[in-house]
């Protein structure tokens, strides 16, 4: 919202020594946030008073005239369109490296081989008005070279408010509001605004409006005048210039009343032409009904929408849009206008609905006090007797209550003190209230306090919304600095937490991954190309975008999308992510509220993929290792088994569950190459993918671990190397040769062979085996024999030969 | 024969492993103690040597046969006595010149998100001071993101086009599960669990149904804290803003705030801190202010309190939220918020 400073005069008498931008720092620190300040002079820099002195015809085209325009320092040649120029006129001159309000730079040109130096506007191209039909003639009054802003008297300064910090705050939607802040700032008398207003409508009137209100919910207060004797014309030049200010656009007489009253209290108001509507009727809309709006615009229009209607249908959207065939139109002589007080939440949905935000709608949904309503009425009655002397009230209406529910508030002083953390003062605290208008009764320590109506109908319910008034007026950087003295107590550390920073370290530094973020979501076209069902996916019901209508339920499909945007900068490399997946069951997580039901599960995954470079398989069960060497400090080593079910992007016969004991952690997935080759992924990928609970298992149970006597005795080492068929799994061998004897302490592979010394359909595993007893020296017969056994078992179990050195 | 040369190997073997575990002396003891080991079995005059003189004894055909595997031992034997040997061999300098300006070798490097690394910052300072660090459900209930937190039933915040519905009704045929809007929920969340007093910071993803352009992003991450003891003051606040200020962005810090509405804090407030880039006379990045916007504030309001389960009579507090994804661009400068979830490796790799 525009606030302008000459408007805020006619409230409080700001004294000069009050700049612009200390009463802009003011309202920020103690009100609502003042995002600039604008001055008007300088919209219209380097646009100038000029005198045409000479026309004639542009040698290449007929429509085009060139000028020769007298700015006083210089005479401009200026290559001109317009139908209206002539000889003798004043004219706003554009000069070269203007920018213009609508954002148009005048550069030195050449049209159709004729230089231009400038260019004489038209009302449109000022952001003065509508018209485009020719330039804009000044009147004699202007003087060759003048500034054009001091031409238009335009001298106002205009502070720009940011509109969110006003959403709380109906009051503050108009310059008396918000004067009425500014007038608690600096300690200036602030008057009622009844002064500004016509005296009270009391009647007789002569005739009776026909108005309905059917549905007194949406509309809890509905007033309105006939006024007769109008005449539709230009508003006066005081009313243009304040509405040009704030970046209201004028339009006549009778609409720019409407609007000023708007701006200047913040209560929206309507004006219809009275010829045009024989009754009104306040009602919800027909289904099938719709309106063609003032913007030449047709809406359709349902039951939740709250119209304004005559005998046959909408001519007013409650508090959105007036209909274009009742407006004001050039011949108006009699009009209706309204003041009314619509419910916020239907007038913000009706405006959602037929996607027409206005500064009416606006101000609707902030709540207004229906008090309003009648000095609305009354402050525009004077302004439209202002411009139309003749102008008389023939009816009034009005329906409807202007009660609003405020109670009175009880605080104690010492509360505040509690609250602020030091002790203001009784005195202080009454005189803040007082100056925002609540009334406060002092009785011993307590202030009884009562809201006024404008307060009341959102913002201040409770003794705290009164300390926030105190608090922000006094000013939230004059309260002092202090820390809580509090007892002691060492913070409760989560291990899951612990476990997620650990993860990331060996994730990062170990194994020289990188971290990424990736979106919750995942598109249905992703997945099908990852051959992944999203049947059973929880779906938003507003996507914004079609790749992000699903929760995910892996971690997978977007670090694969990464592997892809990044396969050709890199040769190989690795990403990770820790993130939570969304599965529709019933997780931890209460909902809350009446609800005895549970979020959907939503726990965390760690996943990771690596592309590129040679064995990508193998490297990742490495990472994979080393992660549950690390969070298990050495205790747990990972195996892998093959598996039946793995997710559709896998080559199932090049995929393996991750387990520990008994217990599956996860998985390691090689992308199947027809996946590959369908999402246009080059590099050979493998995808990681575990539970973090499971982890975070394992990192319990061996938190605490002890720490193992190193042995006395030294431990014999044999290197075994066994040529198998193909088809045996070293996971198995790697089992029998550890289970076989309790003497047996480690098994290492350290090598696996397949190839030309070898049969077909044969490899070898060479192991490193590592006996070791905790209480005397193993002697060599004692190792060759336990080895002898084993050799048999392996050769009986797997067909294993111990392959000769 | 071959037999004799089959326990002579084991017996070698046997004898290295035990020296090898043996190996506690000094590394010159160590390669005296190994030639004599190597001297026994492999030396002129050593076990093996004295063996293969009487193959010279052995018929024709036997004597080539032995000779092969008497070879085969031989040369095992002696790899494995290299092996060991390579393991307690002293290194001795090489008189080769190098270029001491080579590089060093490589190390492969990964990164950590840079959210996740000012997160850590700041999580390590909360910590210092008592703070417990919290996590919480994305997928959230309509109740813990908005009502609990006295935000109003019709309040445009929970219109589908700021916050992404979950598309599965509840019992009473609406829409109650949402992408969480913001990491507030979590402060009733925190009290319900842990009760008062409560000194926690939750960081976590947040979401808003709003198209993406490099100033915007429909996935953000914030970080919420909050502070529940007896008599907890608008001062305090202030004291621990400030105290967050100087340790982000040094000593000189100052904190600056004014009044910003949050239904779930009463008063509501905004801090911002000085300008780190230019010390608070005007830059590029605070807009010529000299001020960084960087924190949302306020005392708890009572009703979330309630919500909360704490008596409102016994115990007030203050809770403040800070936009991660705005303190890493101010912090690096990062002017595309898009980066943040991209997956670029040559934007990660730079942290």
């Amino acid at each position: 919202m525009k606030l302008s400073l000459q408007w805020l005069h006619d409230f409080v008498k700001l004294p000069k020594s009050v700049s612009a931008s200390d009463l802009a720092d003011k309202l920020t620190n103690h009100t609502v946030e003042v995002e600039g300040v604008e001055y008007q002079r300088e919209a219209f820099s380097k646009v100038i008073v000029g005198k045409v002195i000479s026309v004639a015809k542009h040698p290449n085209a007929d429509r085009l005239r060139l000028a020769k325009v007298d700015v006083r320092s210089e005479i401009l040649d200026i290559v001109c369109g317009a139908p209206n120029l002539e000889e003798g006129q004043l004219v706003a001159v554009a000069l070269i490296g203007a920018i213009l309000p609508g954002g148009l730079e005048i550069r030195e040109s050449e049209i159709r081989g004729e230089k231009s130096f400038g260019m004489i506007c038209a009302e449109d191209e000022l952001g003065l008005g509508q018209n485009h039909e020719g330039i804009m003639v000044l009147s004699k009054k202007a003087k060759v070279g003048q500034d054009f802003s001091v031409y238009l008297g335009l001298d106002d300064t205009i502070l720009e408010i940011d509109n969110k910090s006003l959403s709380n705050r109906s009051d503050l939607w108009g310059h008396y509001g918000l004067a009425r802040e500014v007038s608690v700032f600096y300690d200036l008398k602030f008057p009622d605004y009844e002064e500004f207003c016509s005296p009270e409508i009391i009647g007789p009137f002569s005739e009776k409006l026909d108005i309905k209100i059917e549905d007194s919910i949406l509309c809890p207060y509905y007033s309105a005048l006939k006024i007769i004797n109008v005449t539709v014309k230009d508003s006066p030049k005081w009313l243009k210039q304040r509405l040009l200010a704030v970046g209201m656009r004028p339009i006549n007489n009778l609409v720019d009343a409407t609007n000023y009253v708007m701006l200047e209290l913040g209560q929206p108001l309507h004006a219809f032409s009275a010829e045009k509507v024989n009754r009104l009727v306040v009602r919800r809309a027909k289904k099938d009904e719709s309106i063609e709006t003032l913007d030449d615009k047709e809406h359709a229009l349902d039951s939740e929408i709250l119209v304004i209607a005559n005998s046959d249908e909408p001519v007013a959207v409650a508090g959105v849009i007036g209909g274009g065939k009742t407006g004001i139109h050039d011949g108006t002589k009699e009009i209706i206008l309204e003041s009314a007080n619509f419910e916020a939440v239907a007038v913000r949905k009706a405006a959602a609905k037929i996607g027409v935000r206005t500064d009416s709608s606006v101000r609707f949904e902030k709540s207004l006090d229906p008090n309003f309503c009648p000095l609305a009425l009354r402050r525009a009655l004077k302004i439209i007797q202002e411009t139309c002397p003749k102008a008389e009230v023939l009816a009034y209406f009005n329906s409807g209550s202007t009660k609003i529910k405020s109670e009175e508030i009880k605080l104690k002083a010492s509360w505040l003190d509690e609250k602020i953390g030091e002790t203001l003062g009784v005195e202080k605290y009454v005189n803040i209230l007082r100056g925002l208008g609540f009334a406060v009764e002092i009785d011993g320590d307590i202030l009884k306090v009562l809201v006024p109506t404008w307060r009341a109908a959102k913002d201040v319910k409770i003794a705290e919304d009164l300390l926030e008034e105190i608090v922000r007026i006094y000013g939230y950087n004059n309260i002092k600095i202090s820390l809580p003295k509090i007892e002691m107590v060492a913070p409760k550390v989560l291990p899951e937490k612990i476990l997620e920073d650990k993860l990331k370290t060996i994730l990062a530094f170990d194994n020289a991954l990188h971290e990424v973020y990736n979106y919750s979501f995942v598109g249905e076209n992703q997945l099908n190309k990852l051959n992944i069902d999203p049947s059973s996916y929880l779906h938003l019901v507003n996507p914004i975008s079609s790749e992000h209508t699903m929760l995910r339920q892996s971690l997978a499909p977007n670090l694969i999308s990464n592997a892809r945007t990044n396969q050709f900068k890199y040769d190989s490399f690795g990403l990770f992510e820790i993130g939570r997946v969304f599965i529709d069951i019933s997780g931890n997580n209460e909902k809350g509220g009446e609800s005895s039901g549970r979020l959907p599960y939503q726990e965390k995954n760690v996943s990771f993929v690596i592309a590129g470079g040679d064995n990508v398989f193998s490297r990742a069960k490495g990472v994979v290792e080393n992660i549950l060497f690390r969070i298990s400090s050495g205790n747990v080593g990972a195996y892998f088994l093959p598996g039946e079910s793995f997710p559709g992007f896998a080559d199932h016969e090049k995929s393996a569950r991750i387990m520990v004991g008994s217990e599956e952690l996860g998985l390691v997935a090689l992308l199947a190459k027809d996946i590959s080759k369908t999402i246009g992924l080059k590099k050979e990928s493998v995808i990681v993918e575990m539970s973090f609970n499971s982890l975070l298992e394992i990192f319990l149970a061996h938190r605490n671990s002890q720490y193992l006597d190193v042995s006395k005795y030294p431990a014999v080492k044999r290197d075994l190397a066994f040529v198998v068929d193909t088809e045996v799994l070293y996971n198995d061998l790697r089992e029998s040769i550890a289970s076989f004897d309790p003497l047996i302490n480690s098994v290492e592979l350290f090598d696996v062979y397949q190839g030309t010394n070898l049969p077909a359909e044969k490899k070898s595993l060479a192991f490193s085996v590592s006996y070791l007893s905790k209480d005397r020296t193993l002697t060599t017969e004692e190792v060759d024999s336990l080895q002898g056994r084993l050799l048999v078992l392996l050769a009986e179990k797997f067909g294993a030969q111990i392959r000769n050195y | 024969m071959k037999i004799k040369l089959e326990q002579l190997k084991k017996e070698a073997i046997g004898k290295l492993d035990d020296f090898l575990a043996l190996v506690e002396k000094t590394p010159q003891e160590a390669q005296e103690k190994f030639r004599e080991l190597e001297q026994q079995f492999l030396g002129r005059k050593g076990k093996l040597a004295i063996l293969l003189k009487d193959l010279k004894d052995l018929g024709e055909d036997v004597r080539k046969e032995s000779g092969e595997f008497a070879n085969n031992i031989k040369k095992d034997l002696e790899g494995r006595f290299g092996e060991v040997f390579a393991k307690i061999k002293i290194a001795e300098p090489t008189d080769a010149s190098i270029d001491v300006t080579l590089p060093g070798t490589k190390k492969e490097l990964g990164s950590l998100h840079p959210v996740t690394i000012i997160q850590k910052e700041i999580e390590d300072l909360f910590s210092s001071i008592g703070f417990m660090i919290l996590d919480g459900p994305e997928l959230e209930s309509d109740y813990f993101n908005f009502e609990a937190l006295n935000v109003a039933p019709h309040h445009p915040a929970r219109d589908m086009q700021d916050t992404f519905y979950l598309d599965k009704k509840n019992e009473n045929g609406e829409y109650d599960l949402l992408m969480r809007t913001q990491t507030s929920p979590m402060q009733v969340r925190a009290m319900k669990k842990y009760g008062a007093p409560l000194r926690a910071i939750i960081p976590g993803r947040c979401f808003r149904s709003e198209a993406t352009d490099s100033r915007h992003e429909h996935t953000f991450y914030q970080l919420e804290g909050i502070m529940i003891d007896k008599k907890i003051n608008f001062s305090h606040m202030k004291g621990i803003m400030d105290l967050v200020g100087k340790r982000l962005y040094g000593e000189d810090t100052g904190l600056k705030m004014r009044p910003k509405f949050y239904p779930f804090v009463e008063p509501g407030s905004n801090g911002e801190y000085t300008c780190f880039l230019c010390g608070g006379k005007g830059c590029r990045v605070c807009k010529n202010t000299g001020w960084l916007e960087i924190v949302g504030c306020g005392l708890i309001h009572p009703e979330v309190l309630l919500a909360g389960g704490i008596d409102p009579e016994e115990y007030s507090g203050f809770a403040f939220g800070f936009g991660l994804n705005r303190l890493v661009m101010l912090k690096y400068g990062i002017d595309d918020i898009r980066l943040f979830n991209g997956g670029d490796i040559r934007f990660l790799e730079q942290f």
